[in-house]
């Protein structure tokens, strides 16, 4: 096993364009001035894209090379809500006596590695984007998320969650809803989210490999793996390998999430099972790794990255409309080899028809 | 007065659900004026959130109100975090 010393974090937003569009309108100006910075960014973007695909071009270059480096700012929240807190750790500075500040810094610069070294991507925006963090949000906060602009994390209560910057997978889901904000900016609802949620999951998952040099035998596959307090009966919350079989406890309840088509859930709770149906191109993911074998983010995760990031991916896209690109995409990349048949097989088990 | 919070969504997307009936409390002025402005802050339809965001349902007496992780209003994170943690 190989290592790549510690690991970093990184941060993405998803809000969907037309809601966007109102919160710009907004007179506060804590709302519209982000809404605003991302519709901007959105529409260079798609005609940085839309150039790029109608004639051929290979995108442009920008002004100035962005660095090799990243550039991450720790916030503390100190308990309360407001965003982003008291700045606690910059770039290039030296370890605190806070190991959750420290834990984030060592997570974004991971995630930061993960997509500059094996995608040759700079930053979220793939132009350098400075990563920020705010660590302590709230009181016994359970949860993490992007909010468009950068990571929050709450500390867990203690009784059923711990820190949520333990598990680097985490602090890499999250990043990663920053790439796909940036990128094909998959509407968070139904299932376009659960694309959303697991493209936060498959690189979240790489980037915890990619630390430990692990390859895909060797990879647990589990997202938040170390998250659940001692007395929860799991291991995780969510199992790429086995969907479902994360948690099974008296207070959480069991993990609801399916790993083919033949179980996929229809609610309207958490943005349309946002958090649920992502267990089955979790899973497929997983089965084109497993089926190539050696590190998962060399060639499942670059055909999952090609299609994130290539343009064709509508911010609407369904399940299908996604397993149609990652075949386009190993074709594109492999040809006609073992790539293409472990992706056709993958979705055929999940139950994905590629039309 | 029947107050009901449902949480979904999040990181984990675990679903939390507690109520709090306040007839008979000795405070249950503070709960219903906490309630109420929550309620009047809230929206008809769930928004959209955040990615990993929480959504939230409030329920006052059968009424329907929605906000999501993190825009609450100051009166909305009191009153859910309340609930969450005293009601049943």
């Amino acid at each position: 096993m190989t290592t790549h010393g510690g690991f970093e974090p990184v941060f993405c937003t998803v809000v969907p364009p037309h809601v966007l569009d109102k919160l710009a309108r907004n007179d506060d100006p804590a709302l519209s001035g982000p809404a605003r910075r991302t519709l901007m960014r959105d529409s260079e973007l798609r005609g940085r894209r839309r150039v790029t695909t109608e004639f051929g071009l290979a995108a442009a270059p920008t002004a100035k090379a962005p660095s090799d480096q990243p550039l991450r700012t720790i916030y503390d929240a100190g308990h309360t809500t407001a965003l982003p807190g008291t700045k606690v750790r910059a770039e290039g500075s030296e370890p605190g006596q806070d190991a959750t500040v420290n834990r984030a810094y060592a997570g974004l610069g991971a995630t930061f590695d993960l997509y500059l070294k094996a995608y040759a991507r700079h930053s979220i925006d793939g132009d350098g984007l400075p990563l920020d963090a705010t660590v302590h949000f709230d009181e016994g906060y359970n949860n993490a998320f992007w909010n468009g602009e950068q990571m929050v994390f709450g500390d867990g209560d203690g009784e059923i969650f711990l820190d949520f910057t333990i598990p680097i997978d985490v602090i890499g889901h999250e990043l990663t809803h920053g790439v796909t904000q940036y990128t094909a900016n998959l509407t968070y609802y139904g299932q376009p989210g659960a694309l959303n949620e697991s493209m936060s999951d498959v690189f979240g998952s790489l980037i915890k490999q990619y630390t430990l040099g692990q390859t895909a035998a060797e990879a647990d596959w589990l997202i938040g793996a170390g998250l659940l307090a001692p007395g929860v009966t799991g291991k995780a919350l969510r199992s790429m390998k086995e969907p479902g079989s994360a948690y099974d406890d008296d207070v959480l309840g069991k993990d609801p999430q399916p790993g083919t088509m033949d179980d996929y859930v229809r609610t309207g709770r958490d943005n349309g099972g946002v958090h649920i149906n992502s267990g089955i191109p979790n899973h497929a993911f997983y089965l084109v790794a497993t089926a190539l074998g050696g590190h998962a983010w060399e060639k499942a995760g670059q055909i999952w990255f090609d299609v994130l990031t290539g343009g064709e991916l509508s911010d609407r896209a369904l399940f299908t409309d996604f397993a149609k690109l990652t075949v386009a995409a190993a074709k594109a990349r492999y040809q006609e080899g073992d790539e293409l048949q472990a992706v056709s097989k993958a979705w055929e088990q999940v139950g994905v028809r590629i039309l | 007065m029947r107050i009901q919070v449902r949480r979904t969504g999040g990181f984990a997307g675990i679903e939390r659900h507690k109520e709090v009936d306040t007839s008979g409390r000795p405070d249950a002025h503070e709960w219903q004026a906490l309630a109420e402005k929550a309620v009047a802050a809230g929206r008809v339809t769930p928004p959209i959130g955040v990615p990993d965001g929480f959504n939230y349902e409030i329920t006052l007496d059968g009424r329907t109100v929605y906000a999501a992780d993190p825009r609450l209003t100051e009166e909305q994170r009191r009153l859910i975090s309340k609930v969450l943690k005293e009601g049943a």
